[in-house]
């Protein structure tokens, strides 16, 4: 594994270091989503739009990109910081709503990103990048008092490092895609299920 | 679709289509017809999951059945995981020791010291890795303060290294002293105040290794500074081409500084 950590934080120190603007439309994305998503099961119980919810949402995303930020700007100082100190030290909201509708997004993003890996042009970057992003989720966990999706996400992390690895044989990389995409997919399943039980109950 | 209706087509995919498992679209069907139990109350699933487990089906199939368990979060499901951790062997063993840390269970957690004890080298770092996944860096600790074994010690710290655990690692030094893996460790988990003293470790070095892991943790903490402090103290002109190499890999702005003076001949 120290074979991998190290790789990764090399390839890391190749990166430029500035917020990719994949990651950033990412999660510019989120943010568009978690308005429609707050927008659609607002209406059913109540046609009326949950502004305080939205802005909550907004802020949730909006804090998650700060921390994209300055987990990048930290790995350009000289005493670099894992990303995780970074985000640790921004202001926490707990906010399940937002956070459970952040992950829906995670997780649906992440399991297309690893069934198309084959097709993408540097799967490795790839992978590192989901691994970034599933670092953030996990600290925003963390911080939303909710370890058992804290320790959901940080058992997909070896496995998208086994998959980041070069060497990777290809029938290995795909039993791999298929593990983390049927896991992806269960805890989509699951904060859907979850989602829409609080969404009736309220 | 209510719950009654799903489970009743899961069950149907799963126990009635056993006839043809080597062709894989049953295969897919059936991962689909899993995935699906997620949506079903835990009583409801947990019956259809030990068929699964302990039916005729692919090693895959059983364990997506394992996560299938791990997220049903009752004692009924951890103690499954538990019996399939101390039972089964190979890959469903392993992937049950990962579950028990996703699961997240004290008492399942602290009866897989046994088993990393009675393990082989999979089953050791499946339980290394569990203990990750639950964040127990006291555990990873226990094994690699209480371990003779050198391979073990160091991937137990490297384990502690990549989860930033600071306090152990450096409850460790104090134990153990100075060993290779530890100062990598220590770099790695981004400890500031270790990393600082990566310059007098590499000073007052007795072996060429620790100087070398030295100098490889300053490369991977990304301390420019400490290594440019080693370049300019350094009297041996060995020592100083070593640590020029890795301010040229850190991608060091001075380097081209120092790299002119030597051409010059001056330092």
């Amino acid at each position: 594994m120290n074979d991998q950590i190290d790789d990764l934080i090399a390839a890391h120190r190749d990166e430029i270091h500035s917020p990719p603007p994949a990651t950033m439309q990412r999660w510019h994305d989120a943010i568009d989503d978690a308005a429609t998503s707050e927008q659609t099961a607002a209406r059913p119980a109540n046609t009326s739009f949950h502004p305080g919810s939205f802005v909550m949402g907004l802020a949730i995303a909006a804090t998650l990109a700060l921390g994209i930020a300055i987990g990048f700007l930290m790995a350009g100082s000289e005493t670099e910081a894992p990303a995780t100190i970074a985000i640790a030290d921004t202001p926490s909201a707990p906010m399940p709503g937002a956070l459970s509708r952040g992950l829906q997004v995670h997780f649906r993003d992440s399991r297309d990103q690893i069934l198309n890996l084959p097709d993408a042009d540097d799967p490795t970057l790839l992978v590192l990048r989901i691994i970034e992003q599933n670092r953030l989720f996990e600290n925003a966990a963390i911080n939303s008092d909710a370890p058992k999706l804290a320790r959901v996400l940080r058992a997909f992390e070896p496995i998208l490092l086994q998959l980041a690895a070069d060497d990777l044989a290809p029938e290995d990389a795909q039993a791999l895609q298929a593990q983390l995409a049927f896991e992806l997919n269960v805890m989509l399943t699951k904060l859907n299920v979850e989602s829409s039980d609080d969404s009736h109950t309220t | 679709m209510n719950n009654s209706f799903k489970l009743a087509m899961v069950a149907t995919l799963l126990l009635l289509t056993t006839s043809s498992l080597a062709q894989t679209d049953d295969e897919d069907f059936r991962m689909t017809a899993l995935e699906a139990l997620i949506a079903a109350p835990p009583e409801r699933a947990l019956p259809i999951v030990e068929k699964v487990l302990a039916g005729n089906h692919s090693t895959d199939l059983k364990e997506r059945a394992l996560f299938i368990l791990s997220q049903m979060e009752t004692p009924e499901s951890q103690a499954q995981l538990l019996a399939f951790a101390n039972d089964s062997q190979g890959g469903l063993q392993t992937e049950a020791i990962r579950m028990i840390g996703i699961g997240g269970d004290k008492e399942a957690l602290a009866s897989l010291g046994q088993l990393y004890r009675g393990g082989d080298a999979n089953v050791r770092e499946a339980v290394l890795e569990a203990y990750l996944i639950a964040d127990d860096a006291a555990a990873i600790f226990e094994i690699a303060a209480n371990t003779d074994d050198e391979e073990e010690f160091e991937d137990a710290v490297e384990m502690l290294g990549a989860m930033g655990a600071n306090e152990q690692l450096r409850e460790l030094r104090g134990r153990n002293g100075l060993s290779e893996s530890l100062i990598l460790a220590l770099a790695i988990s981004g400890d500031a105040e270790a990393v600082n003293d990566l310059v007098s470790i590499y000073q007052d070095a007795e072996t060429e290794e620790i100087k070398d892991s030295a100098l490889e943790g300053l490369m991977i903490a990304g301390h420019d500074e400490g290594m440019l402090q080693l370049y300019r103290s350094a009297g041996d002109a060995a020592d100083k081409r070593q640590i020029l190499e890795y301010l040229v890999m850190m991608d060091n702005e001075a380097v081209w500084d120092l790299i002119d003076s030597a051409l010059e001949g001056s330092n």
